[in-house]
């Protein structure tokens, strides 16, 4: 059985954002919420790295453990989802999470947060039956259409890589291969090779 | 007099029983064992929903180097 990963290729991201965008508009994420982001390391200095961030759907994920209305469940093909009828916006899941994947839709009064909001791999919710409620809810069930996610099926440089994690793991190593250590893609060899003193 | 104390008497009594009745039904409803409603996703929600289409098979395919030939 495939399971369901995500993997960004550090080494070819460049921060352009579009798999944020993407991901907002494709399953109409509201005002306050982000799924995904771009975290960059050594902003502006040689060395710098951008790593496109989201749930990760961990195989023993923590926001379930710590969920006090157990809400979330694994599919078979290993992506995490969660019931948002259950959620009761405790915020348990923000905490637990090494990702900060879970958000919350607003800030109220006495700490109400909203029903949690996170990446489902664009595989939407419980509602299987009821397209409309579901995407309302959830966002795009892409994965039922024989599509994967997507943040990972736009990305420009092929950095962000979603799909099988076999096959996605076997890509990776595949360019790890080929460029060997570092990407080279800091500064003017990159295009120059050897030829220019820097 | 009598008249007038027998119904303040009952007065009395209905409140005592109807207080008393109304406590007894929360006590009820408080003690009745019910069912947990843990959430049991079904087969339906936790099936595998990728399908490896040629779709996704353009997409690794995309984003593998070239086949040299």
């Amino acid at each position: 059985m495939a399971r369901m990963k995500f993997l960004c290729d550090a080494d070819r991201c460049i921060e352009c954002n579009a798999c944020v965008t993407a991901c907002k508009n494709e399953n109409d994420v509201p005002w306050g919420i982000n799924r995904r982001r771009v975290v960059t390391v050594n902003d502006g200095k040689p060395g710098e790295r951008s790593v496109s961030m989201a749930c990760m759907h961990c195989t023993d994920a923590p926001c379930a453990a710590v969920c006090p209305v157990d809400c979330f469940y694994t599919t078979a093909d290993a992506v995490v989802l969660h019931s948002k009828d259950l959620c009761i916006g405790c915020g348990y899941c923000f905490y637990a999470c090494p990702f900060g994947a879970p958000q919350y839709p607003r800030v109220g009064n006495f700490g109400s947060r909203g029903k949690m909001d996170k990446c489902t791999f664009c595989a939407a919710g419980p509602e299987q039956d009821s397209p409309e409620i579901e995407y309302q809810k959830y966002g795009a069930n892409r994965l039922a259409e024989g599509k994967l996610p997507l943040c990972a099926e736009m990305c420009s440089t092929k950095s962000l890589l979603a799909g099988d994690g076999e096959i996605i793991a076997e890509i990776y190593k595949e360019r790890v291969t080929q460029r060997g250590y570092g990407s080279g893609a800091w500064g003017w060899r990159t295009a120059y090779r050897e030829t220019v003193g820097v | 007099m009598q008249d007038k104390q027998q119904a303040a008497l009952s007065r009395r009594n209905f409140l005592r029983a109807f207080g008393g009745a109304s406590t007894a039904a929360v006590a009820t409803v408080a003690l009745t064992p019910t069912e947990a409603l843990a959430y049991g996703p079904g087969q339906e929600e936790m099936r595998a929903r990728y399908q490896e289409t040629d779709h996704i098979k353009a997409y690794y395919r995309v984003n593998r180097y070239p086949e040299h030939k």
